[in-house]
């Protein structure tokens, strides 16, 4: 059954579908989830390189704004001349101005102050307690030896300092701005340093902005400086201690190591930054701060991004896994309204295979091509309804063999015939016109019926053609049209078992009331013309030729339960024939005797022996007296002559009569009563022999019909 | 129970009454290291927090080093009991009438370097000609001054201090570093191994031996016990925290987060273990604690030939750790 299925129709067609389906869907969804992925990402990285951008704008700014305080400082220092008094004044104005200005310093090179003061750097911040100072020019301190004045100095440019936390509590993170200022020459060109002027600039907006930020976002931003340290990070024991690179290091993470020289080498960017920062998987966005070199950077975990892309292709996937099966459910169902109807019509090719062709198909009723099909299917069986219908029919009419022949052969129909060498068989019910002189029509239709009936089953058994039935009379032929190369067996043998079946009819004729009927048959054997006989409206399949009319001419020999065999046909079969009598004839036409054989049984394959017909006579007590007319050609003499009947067997009787009666002929015989011819007690018989003693003729007549009166006569002589 | 008591009481008695302040069973004494706290002195803060200074009797006070702190004022002052310094430091206050002793030297072969940028230019010494170099100044000058030299080579001189920010910023085209810590530094701001040349002083005949354990003459005649103990309590340190660098680097840490020196483990775990390749040169532990005289003399006669000193003090003077 598994199997079964798996090779339907419906299996194929579901299967097909199915993969066809999962790989278009695949396919589609496949293609529509890279897209959108990429139209996400496009649009991520541009929108993560625009915070990236706009933060460190932000805070570009901001640094700016600060870093114009030291800048204007420098300038004044530059520009004007100027003592400690008004200095202090400035610096002190400048810093308690700026909320974001911790402090400012303005440190001389050696002796650049004035040429007393080896070291000077006054220095103003803020305290809760309000404004400071501070002299920086101490040999503990050695400001020349800090960062935030050597490396101006050297640079002879502004910098900004590492990011440091204060001395006092170590929570604020501070850079130190440091603008160098130049002695200026008197065309105004800038000649040695002379110092720096500092802004030390509390850090907290840059972190509040960053924290801020990261509690607004689903991933998390920092700063680092240009060496990779983080300036700003979630986890605040990173500041100013790790950087990127140590954190490479530690983690044993070389991609975050490449990603950290990627920031510092561009200016910004955006890039998979995989689990180097956070467990999810992560992209990063980087924008430069320009005037420190700092870093400001975006952590966007992908699976955020991705979050809505991913939603939409769950619902896509899950709507094709709908769609597929209900793709793979169609498919079954069309597959299966198509293949039912095939096993419908393979069920009924079965039927009209075995000759069934009452069929119904449900699928005619459709008018798709499955209906198409059933329509025609069942056109084709009504088809072939019709054609055996007719062969039955036309078979009736025509031996079957004929019939196959017609229908089978193109040529079927042609008129013309050719020589062929066959077997021919005449039967005859003998006395038949008398038998049935009296009867009433349906009788002799029943009659005549049930002797042909049986006749021509028998025929056919043999592949006997029947050519013509005329009344009681059949003129059959075997080898041809189909050659049969034992035809003259086929013919003897099928003329014996006629003889048979005849008891048996008997039988039925007796219950029913009806005459006994007796046959005689003459089998011949000769090359005569077979074919198709007649004009284009009516064609007859038969045989002519002498030999045709030999067989009817040796048929009026024979007696009711002989079969007579022509010369020919007895040549073919001597070895297996058992010949009971040789018969020598005249015949019109032949100069010599003609023999024909009285055949009994053939052995053989065919194997059949027919009852022995010795007649066993009885001498009358009382012989009859009869008139006897000889019989010509159906008609009666009217001269009638007088004989003496004096013995009698079943079928069989001697007279004695004063004139020679012609041998094979047949005679009437009406019996006579005491005193006169009883009309009505009439006998039909052949003359078998003739014995002439002294002008006394003993003759031997074989019965081919007796009245029923003129049976009651000769059973009450022979009771006698 | 009365017995253990009884014990402790004699104890006491006995060596209570000897010793200076904090745990009256102790000695105590002073050390300082010359820097801020980092793994270059992994050695003496695992012999503490190891517990191998109390077992040897000793109650150490580690300062804070550093820039605030020269270690060598530290023990002329009185400060210091004993201090950590370059023997090329020592040797010259030595010869400058110091009487201060080597009781053991700690690192072996130098990890002073040169650093440039591949990217300036400089591949080879000569590249070198020319060229601004920071250096640091005081004695960490005194192998570069050697080498320009002998090798005849022209440098702009930029005093270079605490960081590496001027040679970052370009300032400088080369500067002097340590191999475990500067040198570090610079990779982790970025660069990578191959973008840097380096030079190290050990490859050009001028491989001094650097830390050593000091003390003042006197307080190794007075106390030549306690000095031994010290250096042998030191001496175990070290071995402990050469063997044991994940324990190290967490006591380093936390050192180093109490002094907010800003650095990060990734860093002091470089450094221990170019501590260790110091210490053990080529992995040669039998040298632990001694002073090389053949070393000695190099270091003597480069000061000599670039006149910091006048003449050489003697070996058996200087040094008096282990034979």
């Amino acid at each position: 059954m598994r199997k079964r299925f798996r090779s339907s129709i419906a299996f194929k067609l579901a299967l097909f579908v199915l993969c066809g389906s999962v790989a278009v869907f695949s396919i589609v969804l496949l293609y529509s989830y890279v897209y959108s992925r990429q139209i996400i990402l496009d649009e991520a990285k541009g929108k993560a390189l625009n915070l990236a951008l706009a933060m460190s704008r932000k805070i570009e700014q901001q640094f700016i704004a600060v870093g114009k305080l030291p800048k204007s400082l420098a300038g004044f220092l530059e520009s004007s001349a100027f003592d400690q008094k008004t200095l202090f004044s400035v610096m002190k104005r400048m810093v308690s101005d700026n909320s974001e200005i911790y402090g400012m310093a303005v440190a001389f090179q050696p002796y650049a102050f004035d040429l007393k003061t080896q070291a000077y750097a006054p220095y103003f911040y803020k305290t809760g307690q309000g404004l400071q100072f501070c002299e920086l020019g101490t040999p503990k301190y050695d400001y020349f030896q800090q960062d935030w004045f050597h490396i101006p100095i050297e640079l002879k440019a502004p910098v900004p300092s590492e990011p440091y936390f204060d001395e006092g509590g170590g929570n604020i993170l501070m850079v130190t701005y440091s603008f160098p200022f130049f002695y200026n020459s008197d065309d105004g060109k800038r000649m040695e340093v002379r110092g720096v002027a500092t802004a030390d600039v509390d850090l907290a907006w840059l972190s509040k902005l960053i924290e801020d930020m990261n509690e607004s976002q689903k991933g998390f931003s920092f700063v680092i400086t240009d060496t990779g340290v983080f300036v700003s990070y979630p986890i605040f024991d990173y500041v100013m201690k790790e950087s990127l690179f140590s954190l490479a290091e530690s983690h044993h993470d070389p991609r975050l190591r490449e990603i950290g020289r990627q920031i510092l080498h561009s200016n910004n960017g955006f890039l998979d930054a995989g689990t180097s920062f956070s467990p999810e998987d992560s992209f990063l966005a980087y924008s430069k701060i320009l005037s420190t070199g700092w870093t400001f950077a975006s952590i966007f975990p992908k699976d955020e991004l991705f979050a809505e892309v991913s939603r939409l292709h769950r619902a896509n996937f899950l709507l094709s896994l709908v769609g597929i099966g209900l793709l793979a459910l169609l498919a079954v169902l069309v597959a299966r309204s198509i293949a039912k109807p095939l096993t419908e019509m393979a069920m009924a090719t079965k039927k009209i295979a075995v000759g069934d062709l009452n069929i119904e198909l449900d699928a005619v009723h459709r008018t798709d091509e499955v209906g198409i099909l059933a329509q025609s299917f069942t056109q084709m069986a009504d088809g072939l309804k019709e054609r055996d219908f007719i062969r039955d029919a036309f078979g009736r009419y025509v031996t079957q063999e004929v019939v196959n022949r017609l229908l089978n052969s193109h040529d079927g129909l042609k008129l013309g015939g050719e020589i062929r060498e066959i077997s021919m068989m005449m039967s005859d019910i003998r006395g038949f016109t008398a038998l049935t002189a009296n009867m009433k029509p349906e009788d002799i239709i029943t009659l005549l019926n049930r002797y042909l009936g049986e006749m021509v089953d028998i025929l056919l058994d043999f592949r006997g053609i029947i050519d013509e039935i005329i009344g009681d009379g059949i003129l059959s032929f075997f080898g041809a049209p189909e050659p049969l190369e034992d035809h003259p067996e086929r013919a003897v043998a099928c003329a014996l078992k006629m003889q048979q079946a005849m008891a048996e009819i008997n039988t039925r004729n007796m219950v029913d009331g009806l005459p006994m009927l007796e046959m005689g048959i003459a089998v011949n054997t000769g090359s005569v013309v077979v074919g198709n006989i007649g004009s284009d409206k009516r064609v007859k399949y038969g045989a002519v030729g002498p030999d045709v009319n030999f067989t009817g001419r040796m048929e009026s020999f024979s007696v009711g339960g002989q079969v007579l065999v022509s010369q020919s046909t007895y040549e073919r079969l001597s070895s297996i024939l058992v010949v009971k009598n040789i018969l020598e004839v005249e015949m019109k036409g032949f100069e010599h005797k003609v023999k024909l054989y009285d055949v009994s049984g053939i052995r053989g394959k065919y194997r059949i022996a027919l009852r022995d017909r010795d007649e066993i006579f009885k001498v009358l007590a009382n012989p009859l007296t009869i008139t006897y007319f000889q019989l010509s050609q159906k008609t009666v003499s009217s001269k009638g002559t007088l004989g003496t009947l004096r013995e009698v067997s079943q079928r069989e009787a001697s007279i004695v009569c004063a004139e020679p009666l012609a041998l094979w002929g047949n005679i009437r015989i009406i019996l006579h009563g005491k005193h006169e011819q009883i009309s009505k007690a009439i006998i039909y018989a052949k003359v078998i022999s003739v014995d002439d003693a002294n002008d006394v003729y003993h003759v031997k007549v074989h019965f081919t019909s007796v009245s029923s009166q003129a049976m009651d006569i000769l059973e009450k002589a022979v009771c006698d | 129970m009365k017995k253990v008591i009884l014990v402790l009481t004699f104890l006491w008695a006995l060596f209570g009454t000897n010793l200076v302040g904090g745990d009256s069973a102790l000695t105590h004494v002073t050390f300082v290291p010359q820097w801020v706290p980092q793994a270059q002195f992994a050695g003496y803060m695992m012999a503490f927090e190891k517990g191998f200074y109390k077992n040897v009797g000793l109650d150490v006070e580690i300062l804070r080093g550093g820039p605030a702190n020269p270690p060598l004022e530290s023990l002329k002052s009185g400060l210091a009991t004993f201090c950590t310094a370059w023997i090329s430091t020592a040797v010259q206050q030595r010869a400058a009438g110091l009487k201060l002793v080597n009781l053991a030297q700690i690192v072996q072969r130098s990890a002073l370097m040169l650093i440039a940028k591949k990217s300036s230019g400089i591949n080879t010494l000569n590249n070198l000609d020319g060229r601004r170099i920071g250096l640091w100044q005081g004695d960490f000058r005194i192998q570069p001054l050697a080498l320009f030299k002998m090798r005849h080579l022209d440098v702009i001189e930029i005093p270079m201090y605490s960081t590496v920010n001027l040679f970052l910023k370009g300032g400088v085209d080369a500067i002097s570093a340590m191999w475990y810590n500067e040198y570090h530094t610079l990779l982790n701001s970025g660069f990578n191994q191959d973008e840097l040349t380096t030079f190290f002083f050990s490859d050009y005949g001028l491989n001094f031996p650097e830390d050593g354990i000091y003390c003042l003459e006197k307080t190794l005649n007075e106390n030549p016990k306690v000095c031994e103990s010290f250096v042998q309590a030191s001496l175990k340190g070290w071995i402990y925290a050469l063997d044991h660098q994940d324990e190290t680097l967490d006591v380093v840490m936390s050192y180093a987060d109490a002094a907010h020196t800003g650095t990060n483990r990734a860093h002091q775990m470089w450094m221990l273990a170019r501590m260790k390749d110091l210490i053990y040169p080529n992995g040669e532990k039998s040298l632990l604690g001694k002073l090389d005289q053949k070393q000695y003399e190099l270091v003597t006669k480069t000061l000599q030939s670039l006149q910091l000193i006048d003449k050489q003090p003697l070996f058996t003077d200087f040094y008096r750790g282990r034979q």
